[in-house]
C-alpha cells in the first residue's frame, strides 16, 4: 500500500491570521471523500518541517511574522527538499510574499530577502488592496473558471521572467493593480486571496491535488460548494457594477 | 460606610461661559436627534446623539470626558461585560450615592458613544467607561483615568485593523507620555501584547486570568522571537517567557484559578455571576481589581457583580413567535471559542453577517473549532450562511442553511429535540450585527 498523501500546514501561528488553515481542511477532506489516504501535518516555529509532504501551505501573516517564517524555514530547509522530491507548495497573501526573490516590511520599508521559489518581488503598493476579488483561471486544459476571494494586502507584487500569473483579474487589485493575479512556478503557486481561497473554489483545491499528485482526480460534486461559489461571484459582479 | 477612596469627588472641568453654553446647545440637539431615532425605532439613538453633539461641538469628547474620575475598560474581546460588571462593582460601594457615576452601558465605546453617554449626566464625577481599543490613547490623553483595564488583544476583523500590533504601540506611546501622572493599569498578565503595552505604565496591577496563551501572541511584540511557555506541568499551563529579550509573563497580584479569584493578601473570593462561562470569572477578576483600587470593598464589589445578568442583551433570552432563543455574541475566533462551549442546544443557532461591524473577509469561520458540534444540528442563518455551511460540511457537522433569521429561529423552534438536549431555550450565537438585529426585534434596545 502506499504512503498516505501528506498535507503540510506550516507556521500556523505566524502564517495563518485569515484562516488560512481551511486551505489545508479543504484539501484534507477532498481526499478522503475520494478515499485516497490523507494526513494533514502542522508544523510550528521550532518544529522542524518533514520533507515528505505532498502540498505545502503557506498563509497569511504580519511583517514581523513573515520575516520570522523566512529565517525558520531557510534553517530547517526541509521545505527545499520537500520540493526537490517533487511536492507542491500553496502559498497565499503574505506566504506568497515570502516565496518570492524579495519583499518589504515595515514604515521603512526595510527589503527583505525571500525564499526565492518564485520569480516575483513586491514592494509597498499605492494603496491598501481591500475586499472581495474576482479572478479568471486559466485551467491545464485551457478552460476558463472564476476564483473568488477576500485579497487584503499592502504589497504590490511583480512577476519576472520565470514565473507566469495563475488569472486574470476582473474586479478587485492582485498582484499590483495589473490586471494579473498570482504566480505560478513549477508546483510552486503564489495568489492573493483568502476566503479560503481553496473553500470556495473547489475546482483550484483540486488543481493543488492533482499537480502534487501528477494524476487526474475523480469529480467530486458538492452542491453546497458549488453554491458558495455562484453566490460570492454573484455578489461581487453585482458590487463591482455598483463601484 | 464609604471608603475616603471612593469618597474623594472630582473637581468639575472650569469651562468657558461660551464653550459651556455651545456644549448645552449641542446636548440638546443630540437629545432631539436621539429622541427622533427612537421614535423611528432605530436604536437607543446613541450614536446618533454623538454624532451630532460632535457636529455642534467637536471638542465634546475631550470636554465631557474632563474633571471626572474615570475607569476605563478597554480589550478585544468581554469589555462590555467588563464594563457592566465593574459599574455594578462601584455602584455597590457608592451605595445611596449610587447617581454620582455614569457608564456607557449600551456598549457605544467609540468619542461618538462616550460623549453620549457623558453627556446625559453632566453632574456624574465618576465615569465607567468602555472604550474602543482605538480610543484609549485619547482617552488617556484627555479623560486622564485614574484606572485603565487592559484585557486582551487578538484578531478581530483584520479587514479594518491590518495590525493588531499598532494598536498596542499606540497604547505604549499614550501611557509613557502621561508618566507618572497616567492610569493605575489593571492588565492581563496571560496575554503578551497586553504586558507589552502597559509597559511603559507607571503602575500596573497584573492580573493573571488563566487564559490560554492565544494564537495571536506567537511571537514577542517587543522583539518578534517565536515566544515559548517554561514551567508547563500536569494540570498547569506554566507562563509565557520570549528567549528573544526581557519580556516575560509578570507575577500577577490576582490569580483566577477553578472559577475563584485569589486577592493579593491571599484571600479567595467565588464571584458566582449570573453571566456564564469561565472567560466571565476571568472579565470579573480585572473589574474586582479595579473595583478595589477604587475604594470598593471586595465583598461589596462581589455583591454588585452578582446582580448583573445580560450585559447590553449578551445571554438575554428573548422569544420570536413562540420560539426562545438564548443571545450570545461572537465577534472573533477568540469569542467563538469562548461562545461555542456554552451553547448546549441541540438544534444550535449560528448567525453570520459580513458587513462591516462584523468584519467583511468571514475567513476567520475556518479558525473556529466548529467541529465540537459533530453530532448536533447547526441552523446556518445570516446573510454568510453559506460559507458557514460550507465550513461545516468540511468539518463534519449536520446542518441546513435558512438565510432570515426569524425563519431560522421557527425552524429551529420547530425542529425536533434530541434526546438527551438540554431543555429550555435554543442558543443563539451571532456576529455583531445579527446579534444587534435580534435584540431590536425582541425590543431589548
Ligand atoms: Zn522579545
Amino acid at each position: 500500500m502506499s504512503r498516505p498523501v501528506e498535507i503540510v500546514l506550516v507556521y500556523q501561528s505566524l502564517l495563518g491570521i485569515y484562516g488560512d488553515r481551511g486551505n489545508a481542511m479543504v484539501l484534507l477532506k477532498r481526499l478522503e471523500w475520494r478515499g485516497i489516504d490523507a494526513t494533514l501535518t502542522i508544523v510550528e516555529p521550532g518544529e522542524p518541517l518533514p520533507a515528505t509532504g505532498s502540498v505545502y501551505l503557506l498563509g497569511g501573516g504580519e511583517d514581523a511574522a513573515q520575516i520570522s517564517a523566512v529565517r525558520e524555514l531557510k534553517a530547517d530547509g526541509n521545505l527545499f527538499r520537500g520540493l526537490e522530491n517533487g511536492a507542491a507548495l500553496f502559498a497565499v497573501c503574505a506566504g506568497y510574499q515570502i516565496c518570492g526573490q524579495t519583499f518589504t516590511v515595515g514604515e521603512r520599508d526595510e527589503v527583505i530577502e525571500g525564499l526565492g521559489l518564485l520569480d516575483v518581488t513586491t514592494r509597498r503598493g499605492t494603496e491598501r488592496a481591500v475586499g472581495e476579488i474576482l479572478t479568471r483561471w486559466q485551467r491545464p486544459d485551457g478552460s476558463e473558471t472564476l476564483i473568488t476571494g477576500f485579497e487584503n494586502h499592502g504589497g504590490f507584487t511583480y512577476l519576472g521572467q520565470g514565473a507566469t500569473p495563475l488569472a486574470q483579474v476582473e474586479l478587485g487589485i492582485g498582484n499590483a493593480d495589473d490586471g494579473t493575479e498570482g504566480a505560478v512556478q513549477g508546483r510552486v503557486i503564489g495568489t492573493y486571496p483568502h476566503g479560503p481561497v481553496l473553500a470556495r473554489n473547489a475546482a483550484l483545491a483540486d488543481h493543488v491535488l492533482e499537480v502534487a499528485l501528477e494524476r487526474t482526480l475523480e469529480p467530486l460534486p458538492r452542491p453546497e460548494v458549488d453554491e458558495l461559489h455562484r453566490q460570492r461571484v454573484a455578489f461581487v459582479r453585482r458590487q463591482g457594477l455598483r463601484a | 460606610m464609604i471608603s475616603a477612596t471612593l469618597a474623594r469627588r472630582a473637581t468639575p472641568a472650569a469651562l468657558p461661559l461660551a464653550v459651556r453654553l455651545r456644549l448645552e446647545l449641542a446636548t440638546v440637539a443630540g437629545n432631539v436627534a436621539a429622541f427622533a431615532s427612537r421614535l423611528a425605532n432605530k436604536g437607543s439613538g446613541a450614536s446618533i446623539r454623538g454624532q451630532v453633539l460632535t457636529r455642534i461641538e467637536p471638542q465634546a469628547f475631550s470636554l465631557l470626558v474632563r474633571g471626572r474620575r474615570i475607569v476605563a475598560v478597554s480589550g478585544t474581546n468581554g469589555k462590555t461585560t467588563t464594563t457592566h460588571l465593574l459599574a455594578a462593582a462601584i455602584r455597590a460601594g457608592l451605595g445611596g450615592e449610587s447617581g454620582r457615576m455614569v457608564t456607557n452601558a449600551d456598549g457605544a465605546n467609540l468619542h461618538y458613544g462616550i460623549a453620549s453617554a457623558l453627556s446625559q449626566a453632566r453632574r456624574a464625577d465618576i465615569a465607567v467607561l468602555e472604550t474602543d481599543e482605538r480610543v484609549v490613547s485619547d482617552m488617556i490623553a484627555h479623560g486622564r483615568p485614574e484606572i485603565l483595564v487592559l484585557l486582551n488583544f487578538s484578531r478581530d476583523q483584520l479587514d479594518r485593523h491590518h495590525e493588531i500590533k499598532a494598536l498596542g504601540r499606540s497604547w505604549r506611546i499614550a501611557l509613557e507620555r502621561a508618566g507618572e501622572a497616567g492610569p493605575t493599569v489593571i492588565a492581563n498578565a496571560d496575554d503578551p501584547l497586553v504586558v507589552w503595552a502597559a509597559g511603559t505604565a507607571a503602575h500596573v496591577i497584573w492580573v493573571n486570568t488563566a487564559t490560554l496563551w492565544n494564537a495571536d501572541a506567537a511571537l514577542c511584540p517587543a522583539c518578534g522571537t517565536v515566544l515559548r511557555r517554561v514551567n508547563q506541568s500536569d494540570g498547569d499551563n506554566g507562563t509565557w517567557d520570549c528567549p528573544g529579550c526581557e519580556l516575560t509573563q509578570p507575577p500577577a497580584s490576582y490569580v483566577v484559578g477553578d472559577g475563584s479569584i485569589r486577592l493579593p493578601d491571599g484571600s479567595i473570593v467565588t464571584p458566582e455571576l449570573q453571566v456564564p462561562g469561565s472567560f466571565n470569572v476571568s472579565n470579573a477578576a480585572c473589574a474586582l481589581a479595579a473595583a478595589i483600587e477604587f475604594g470598593v470593598d471586595p465583598s461589596v464589589a462581589v455583591m454588585g457583580m452578582r446582580t448583573v445578568t445580560a450585559p447590553a442583551g449578551r445571554f438575554a433570552s428573548a422569544t420570536f413567535a413562540g420560539t426562545t432563543v438564548r443571545l450570545l455574541l461572537a465577534k472573533n475566533p477568540a469569542g467563538w471559542a469562548e461562545a461555542l462551549p456554552l451553547a448546549a442546544s441541540d438544534p444550535v443557532i449560528l448567525a453570520i453577517d459580513s458587513v462591516a461591524a462584523d468584519g467583511k473577509d468571514v475567513s476567520w469561520l475556518w479558525d473556529v473549532e466548529y467541529e465540537q458540534l459533530a453530532g448536533r444540528t447547526v441552523i446556518a442563518t445570516g446573510p454568510r450562511a453559506q460559507d458557514l455551511a460550507v465550513r461545516l460540511s468540511y468539518a463534519g457537522v449536520e446542518h441546513v442553511a435558512v438565510p432570515d433569521l426569524r425563519e431560522a429561529i421557527s425552524a429551529a423552534g420547530g425542529a425536533p429535540r434530541r434526546s438527551g438536549s438540554p431543555p429550555g431555550a435554543i442558543d443563539l450565537i451571532a456576529t455583531y450585527t445579527p446579534f444587534q438585529k435580534l435584540l431590536k426585534l425582541a425590543g431589548l434596545r
